[in-house]
This record gives structure tokens, C-alpha cells and sequence, in this order.
């Protein structure tokens, strides 16, 4: 149907254009405590499409579509010559797609039915007890198959499991239950980690029931040690690099733009890496048909290079550039033991940690946190966590030890000086 | 006129048919839900443009649901290559393996009774000014154009001014042995995102949206929009920091919606009553609230973004008073979740499209109108602020803990707004002591459907919010 699609276009006289086939085979299962409400199978085919279309004064056309596997033949030029049209709609400065040639990887051979088992028995496995227990968990494994073509003759395919669980767990004391609430995402199952994060959490529930509301600190530190720091370094470090991102003027960051002024704490060196074993995002060349290479965005808090969509990197005079799907951050000049002496407010469960990627706010409920003050630890629920991220960078601190959340891996914990906290007092 | 219902789903509608009597044969219970979805999206700044025949809502493809010994089983696909004998078939082999497995890691079947399956056909249409797939986007992108340039021309120090908008114009057949449901709807909805830089290089931003049950022709609201930016932005950039403490509040429509979505949407979603994820199963009956918070969900309190006819299980959509004065009244119910607790379901079974699971979802949730208006609501705060602007929210059902960011807050001090402005603000708090609070509403109200509502982190669905302006007691930071 790829060639099909492809010789459609051809006919509408149009000489630029990408074209992917997308199929994803999925075996789902959910459970309410470890009994089964539901197993499900999804098997999906589309056809994404973008066409090109030069304008004049240099600029370019483009629009995108999707052709259904039920398209009939009228259905399908209908719709290509509207994506075609539509093209001619959008005006923005020219652009060139991929022309390097690319190698496909060895496809590889997938069995969701034995990553799914992996889900299932590692969740078996899971130590509970009668008070803090397992009460939900959802498994998606897939399989994604994505074969890409452009005009200028790039064509791969590749093949990866993505797969993710979401799980819930309860704590109780007496009359009094609380929940957490967990996403783990990574290609196959490991069900060792699995476990460990599982009965990590269970743990936090338990603390959960005898915390007392947090005093109002003023500006105290703040120290992640989840992946909520993932907020900080996706969401605000690797998007403000990213070329999309400055183009569209969300982002002021050249290469050679120190992060942040006055930096007295670690230096932070941020890489864009080709592949992160594990991760469910592990292919090495992007959706546009570019190879994606090992690339320092940020070295020792210096911007170094960007990355990003073919147009906005080229806008940028960006080469070689692609949509990374997989970052390291290098850890920090301290270990985790170091960082943690002296008082700091550990936040483990945000109602919704969010760092804003356009000013940098920082917000966030605390849910569940561990005041470390004076020699003592309290454990600490209610109020918020606020702050910017450029007031926060300058004196931020992370471990030189690491831990990988899917497709990032950053430092173990990361430590936020005289954050804004709201107490519940 | 009519948003008319999909040829290609009508075309489709007899192997439908055949399929379920077919799977029949292995399953007492046969369901099947055909959506064909189709819009686009347009965006238009000052530094791109973009333009797809793909939205949130945009699918088109099938999803089977079965029982069989207390367990109920789905398939969802979007091809179909042989005979509809060829499909079943395969369908039965596929479900037979994911058997096999569950067998052999002993997992047990939280058993389920078996669905009712009364009669019933229903087709509907319902009316809509124009089609997305006949909308003019030449103009619609001219239009945007011209609004973005305005807004360049307008807004304070402005890096970028943004327009963007949508409609899906949907269809939906679900088909089992005894019923066959055919619906066909439209909506829309668009905004417009400005972003500014002030003296001291900090990047702000203001945000406006519109939606509705309707064509592309909701669109043009977005001019009423573009006026309000300036104003908007000029405040954003002379915010400062909110001193942290409890204070007197009087929330917009918007964030009236907010509340209600986060503290009794979610939490009244029943599927999590099952799974005992939700404090307010213990709460029926009691009260949550002041003599002054009621509060309905369904899809048929408001033509809105998700104003449909039938749910994605084949629920007729309902009007539930959640919270009548105070006191809590029920929940929102799935099917399934229906059958788990012994009620009845109120149409609330949504799936984010055809491939993903139906979990209990909400519609509109809307705070009623009260009889003050919101110049003596302000008249009555001492010191406090009138809170406007969505820009997130998350709730915790099993706890009542709330969170809402808010876009800004505008100081009220001896029943006066003073002029100075406060953002972001973070309103926390326990839903209960939220609502308890509620001491004025006001008489009018507004519903707002921009963007979409997930469940925990995924399982992203259309929803709309609101209710009147509402004087109550927050810790916002």
C-alpha cells in the first residue's frame, strides 16, 4: 500500500513529500488488585503523510494527513490531493528534507506475549503486606514497526518495543488508606527494577499515613530524588536547546549561551545519545529520516549544540541535527550522601510536579516530602513548591551517581537552593 | 444543518453485523464500536504555520468487546483484509493466545456479570453550522493570519502571537446483537497563545480559547479573543509573586470549572470506586460542600465539545446531579463499573479512540449559578483575589487533595480590585474545606471545553468545565 500511497502522490505532480507506514502490534492487560478486569489486543496500520509544495518568494508549503488502511482508491487521492492543496496554504521559509542516505538496523524479532508474561510474573513478585499493598496496574506492551520514505530516496525501517505500566499502590492505617500513583515506561520488562520501584513506593505509602503538614519554610532547599527532576531536565534543559523551541522564540539559547549567569553550583553537560538500551524510544534514526548521533547540548553549562525538526534546525543553520528521542545528563561533582548533609526538604510525591519550558516557573503540591532539619527528619505532607528556574540553576547541585527514567538517564537526586514553599500549617 | 453520518460507517455497518453474530458463536456477550472521525488543525504565527488533516479526535477504526466466564475481552483494529468469517476467526485465535497466557501465569478473573443487551436503535444527527472537511481553510488561515499580524500590532512587547483551532466533525456506530446506535456530531475549538518578553527578560504568557458543539464556524470567536490580549499581557507582564498564605478567592468560570473538574469529576469516576481509588464512596449521602455548591456532569448539561448522544459503550449520555447542595449525591459510571457496584451507568464510558480501553470519564462538569453578581462578590472580599486563567490541574481521589495552577490573580483589597496582578498562583488545598468554603455564587456562568483531560497520565479525551464566579477560602502560593 506504501507504493500505492507513493505512486498517488507522484500523480498529483507532487515532487516533495515523506511517507511512513506505522503499525503496532499490542497485547494489554489490567488488573484491579492481581485479579484480571480486562486483556486487550490492538493491531493498528496507518499511513502518516506530509506534502511539500514550493511557493513563490523561496518559501515553502507543507501539510500533513493520514491515509486509513479502509481508504479506498477515490478516498485515498481525495484526500492527497486536499493534503496537496492545503500545502499550498501554509507559507514558510524553504527547507530541505533528509537526503543522507540511511542504513536500516537489523529488524528485530519481538514477542509481546513474552514481554507481557515478564509484566505479569514481576508483578506477582512484588513484596506486599496486609497494610501496604498493590491496588491497580495496567500493562501495555507493543511492538512498532515504522517504515519511512522521502522524496530524495531516504527509506529505513525499524522496529522496537515500547512498553509501559502504570501502577497504583495503597498504604493503610487503621480506617486511614492512601494511594500512589506510578508510570514506568521502557522497551521490554525488567522485572528486577520493576520490583524495586514497586516496593519503593509501597514504602513511601507507608510514610504517607503519619506525616504532619508541612510548616511554612519560606525559602528553603529542595531535593528531588524521583523522577520529578525529569520535569527539570526535559521539560526545561533538552526543550530549551531544542530548535523548534528557539525558532518560536520560547527559548533565547545559542550555542555558546551559558545557562544560567553566576554559577557557583554544578555545571550541567546534557547529551542527546543514538540509543539507551532498555529505552521505548530505542531507534537510531528519526521520523524525518535523519540518523540520530551522540551530540553535547549543554557541556559544563555552556549551550553547545541543538537539535530538533529538520525545518527549525535548518532555519537555524543547524546540521546534522535530529529529533532525539534519548538524553544523558552527566552526574554532578558530589555524591548523593554529600549532597543530603544539611537540612533540605526532600520531595518524593508531587500532586504534579511542572517546570514551565516558555518562563521557567516551577510549581508543584507536595504530597508527600521528608524535612531533614536540624538533625531531624519529619515526614511532611501539603503545601507547595515554587520557584524559578533561573533563580534556581546558578546554585543547583546533583550526585555524580545516575539512574535512568526510559529514555532519560540524569542524576540520582537533584538539589534546588531556597525554593518558595507554601506550608499546609 | 445536520452533521451528516459517515457513508464509509454505514458502508460498514453489515460485516459489523455479521462480525458480532459470528463472535456470538464463542462469546455470550458481542459488542462493536466503528468510529469514523474526521477534521484538522491549523495553527498560524509569526514564526510557523502548520496545517493537518489530524487532531486529538481524528480515527477511524473498530474495537470488539467480548465476555466469556465472567471476563470481558477487547480487539481493536482498523484493517480489515479478508472475509468478515476470516476476521472473527482470527479474532477468536489472537484472544485464545492472550487465554493461554493468563493461564499459565495463574492470573484469576476479577468476574464480571455479563452486559444487559436491551433493544434499541437510535440514530441521530445533530446540528452543526458547518463541516470541518468543507470548511474553507484558505480563509481560515488568511483569517489567522491577519489575527497574529493584529497581534503583533497590539500586545505589549510581543515575541509571538499564535492562533490556532480545530474541529472534528465524529461518527460513531455500535452494534451488538440487539442494538445498533448511529450518532454523528461536530465541535471546534481554538485559541490564541501570545508570548512576551518584559524589562527584565522575563518571558510571559497569555492564553484565550473557544469551543463548542458546532463547525469551524466557532473560529470566529477567536477575534472576540484577540481583543482581550493586550489587556491580558500588560498584566502578565507587570505580575509579581503571590505572598503565600489562605485567602479570600473568587474564582472565574474557568477555574470554577477547573475546581470541579479536579475535586468531584475525577472524584466521583466510579470505575475508581471499584478499585477503591476514591474517598467519596464513603461520602454519599454526605456532605462536601456548602448549601451553595451543586454540581451536575453528563454530557446533555451542555452543548458542548463532548455534547454527545451515546457513549462509547453504547449508554444513552445522561445528566447526573452530583452535588445537590452540599450533600453528595452519586457518581459517574462506565458500564463495566456499573455492573461491578450493582447501578446503573450514566454514560460516562469514554475511550480516547477506538484502540484505547473505556474507562469512566467525564463530560461537562458545572458548578449551577448562585444569585450574587460579580461586582458584590468583590464588594465582600477584604483581602484577596479574583483568580482567572487554566493552566493545569491535578486531584487525588483517595485523599481530597487538590491542586490547580492558575494563570493569575488579580488583588482585591476592602471590596475593591486594586490593580496589582499576582502570577502564576498555585491554589492548594482539601476539597471539602474548598467547597465548604463556597460562600457566593454568582448568577451567570460559562463552559469551557479547550484542550483534553487525562486519566492519571494518559488516556487523553475530550472535556468540557465550568460554573459561575465563586467567593471561597484558598491557600494559594
Amino acid at each position: 500500500m506504501l507504493k500505492h500511497i507513493e505512486e498517488q502522490i507522484k500523480a498529483l505532480g507532487c515532487t516533495i513529500w515523506e511517507l511512513r507506514e506505522e503499525t503496532t502490534k499490542a497485547w494489554e492487560f489490567y488488573f484491579i488488585r492481581h485479579e484480571l478486569d480486562q486483556n486487550r489486543i490492538t493491531e493498528l496500520r496507518s499511513f502518516p503523510v506530509t506534502l511539500y509544495r514550493p511557493l513563490e518568494g523561496g518559501l515553502l508549503g507543507a501539510a500533513s494527513g493520514e491515509i486509513a488502511p479502509t481508504d479506498s482508491d477515490e478516498a485515498i487521492r481525495k484526500k492527497l490531493a486536499d493534503i496537496y492543496y492545503q500545502a499550498s496554504l501554509v507559507k514558510n521559509p524553504a527547507y530541505k528534507l533528509n537526503d543522507k542516505p540511511v542504513a536500516s538496523p537489523p529488524l528485530k524479532e519481538l514477542d509481546v506475549a513474552a514481554i507481557a508474561k515478564d509484566f505479569i510474573t514481576a508483578m506477582a513478585q512484588v513484596h506486599e503486606t496486609e497494610t501496604e499493598f498493590v491496588n491497580s496496574y495496567e500493562i501495555f506492551v507493543k511492538e512498532i514497526t515504522r517504515h519511512f520514505r522521502n522524496s530524495n530516496g531516504v527509506e529505513y525501517t525499524v522496529r522496537y518495543p515500547s512498553s509501559m505500566i502504570e501502577v497504583v499502590v495503597n498504604a493503610r492505617r487503621g480506617e486511614h488508606e492512601i494511594e500512589l500513583y506510578r508510570m514506568f515506561e521502557s522497551g521490554t520488562c525488567d522485572g528486577d527494577k520493576l520490583c524495586r520501584d514497586v516496593e519503593k513506593a509501597l514504602r513511601y505509602g507507608k510514610d504517607r499515613l503519619v506525616t504532619e503538614p508541612t510548616p511554612a519554610l519560606n525559602r528553603f532547599d529542595v531535593l528531588l530524588s524521583t523522577d520529578d527532576a525529569l520535569q527539570i531536565y526535559r521539560w526545561y534543559f533538552a526543550i530549551k536547546a531544542n530548535t523548534e523551541m528557539i525558532h518560536c522564540k520560547m527559548s533565547d539559547w545559542k550555542p555558546g549561551k551559558a545557562v544560567a549567569e553566576n554559577m557557583t553550583g554544578d555545571r550541567i553537560t546534557l547529551k542527546a545519545v543514538s540509543t539507551l538500551q532498555n529505552s521505548s524510544q530505542d531507534y537510531p534514526i528519526d521520523k524525518e529520516g535523519a540518523e540520530i548521533r551522540d551530540r553535547t547540548l549543554i557541556r559544563n553549562g555552556v549551550v553547545e549544540s541543538l537539535w530538533g525538526p529538520r525545518q527549525f534546525s535548518q532555519y537555524l543553520g543547524v546540521e546534522d541535527s535530529a529529533l532525539a528521542e534519548n538524553f544523558v545528563v552527566e552526574g554532578g561533582a558530589c555524591s548523593e550522601a554529600e549532597l543530603r548533609k544539611g537540612d533540605y526538604l526532600e520531595v518524593v510525591e508531587f500532586s504534579d510536579f511542572q517546570v514551565d519550558p516558555v518562563g521557567g516557573d516551577i510549581a508543584g503540591e507536595i504530597r508527600l516530602g521528608y524535612l531533614h532539619q536540624n538533625g531531624t527528619v519529619r515526614i511532611v505532607t501539603g503545601g507547595s513548591v515554587s520557584g524559578k528556574m533561573a533563580d534556581a540553576i546558578p546554585t543547583m547541585r546533583f550526585s555524580a551517581e545516575t539512574e535512568q527514567y526510559d529514555t532519560y538517564v540524569i542524576p540520582r537526586v537533584t538539589l534546588l537552593e531556597k525554593l518558595k514553599i507554601t506550608g499546609a500549617e | 444543518m445536520k452533521a451528516p453520518f459517515s457513508p464509509y460507517l454505514d458502508a460498514l455497518a453489515p460485516k459489523m453485523k455479521k462480525l458480532v453474530e459470528l463472535l456470538g458463536k464463542s462469546f455470550a456477550y458481542v459488542s462493536v464500536l466503528s468510529t469514523d472521525s474526521v477534521g484538522f488543525s491549523v495553527y498560524v504565527s509569526q514564526t510557523d504555520k502548520g496545517i493537518s488533516g489530524q487532531n486529538m479526535t481524528t480515527e477511524r477504526g473498530n474495537v470488539v468487546r467480548v465476555w466469556r466466564d465472567g471476563q470481558y475481552s477487547e480487539y481493536a483494529f482498523n484493517e480489515i483484509t479478508g472475509s468478515v468469517e476470516a476476521l472473527a476467526e482470527e479474532i477468536v485465535c489472537q484472544l485464545e493466545r492472550q487465554f493461554a497466557l493468563l493461564k499459565l501465569t495463574g492470573t484469576k478473573t476479577y468476574d464480571t456479570p455479563i452486559l444487559p443487551d436491551e433493544p434499541l436503535e437510535l440514530f441521530e444527527e445533530k446540528e452543526t453550522g458547518e463541516l470541518p472537511e468543507q470548511a474553507d481553510m484558505k480563509g481560515l488561515v488568511e483569517r489567522f493570519t491577519a489575527l497574529s499580524d493584529r497581534g503583533m500590532e497590539t500586545i505589549p512587547h510581543a515575541l509571538d502571537c499564535t492562533l490556532s483551532g480545530s474541529s472534528t466533525h465524529i461518527s460513531k456506530m455500535f452494534v451488538t446483537k440487539n442494538r445498533f446506535l448511529r450518532q454523528s456530531y461536530v465541535y471546534a475549538e481554538g485559541s490564541c497563545w501570545a508570548i512576551a518578553s518584559n524589562d527584565e527578560d522575563e518571558t510571559k504568557e497569555a492564553y484565550q480559547g473557544v469551543s463548542g458543539c458546532g463547525g469551524p464556524e466557532i473560529l470566529d470567536g477567536l477575534q472576540d479573543v484577540l481583543e482581550k490580549m493586550p489587556k491580558l499581557m500588560q498584566e502578565m507582564l507587570s505580575s509579581e509573586e503571590i505572598e503565600p498564605g489562605e485567602y479570600e478567592i473568587i474564582t472565574d468560570p474557568e477555574i470554577s470549572g477547573l475546581i470541579a473538574h479536579e475535586a468531584f469529576g475525577h472524584g466521583v469516576e466510579m470505575d475508581m470506586f471499584v478499585k477503591h481509588r476514591a474517598l467519596g464512596a464513603d461520602y454519599l449521602g454526605k456532605r462536601v460542600g456548602s448549601e451553595l455548591c451543586t454540581m451536575h456532569e453528563g454530557a446533555l448539561c451542555d452543548n458542548s465539545v463532548t455534547a454527545y448522544v451515546f457513549d462509547d459503550e453504547g449508554v444513552l449520555a445522561g445528566d447526573v446531579t452530583e452535588i445537590d447542595r452540599g450533600i453528595l449525591k452519586t457518581g459517574i459510571c462506565d458500564a463495566l463499573a456499573a455492573l461491578r457496584l450493582g447501578v446503573q451507568p450514566t454514560g460516562n464510558g469514554k475511550r480516547e479512540n477506538f484502540a484505547h480501553k473505556v474507562y469512566t470519564r467525564m463530560t461537562n462538569t458545572i458548578f449551577d449559578s448562585g444569585e450574587s453578581t460579580l461586582e458584590e462578590m468583590i464588594a465582600s472580599v477584604k483581602f484577596g483575589y479574583l483568580l482567572e486563567g487554566e493552566q493545569s490541574g491535578m486531584e487525588d481521589p483517595k485523599h481530597w487533595g487538590i491542586q490547580c495552577i492558575i494563570c493569575r490573580g488579580y488583588e482585591i483589597k476592602d471590596g475593591a480590585l486594586t490593580g496589582k496582578v499576582v502570577a502564576p498562583v498555585v491554589m492548594t488545598g482539601y476539597v471539602p474545606d474548598l467547597l465548604g468554603s463556597i460562600s457566593m455564587a454568582s448568577v451567570d456562568r460559562g463552559v469551557m471545553g479547550n484542550g483534553g483531560c487525562g486519566k492519571g497520565y494518559k488516556e487523553w479525551v475530550k472535556v468540557a468545565a465550568g460554573g459561575p464566579y465563586l467567593k471561597m477560602k484558598a491557600r494559594l502560593g
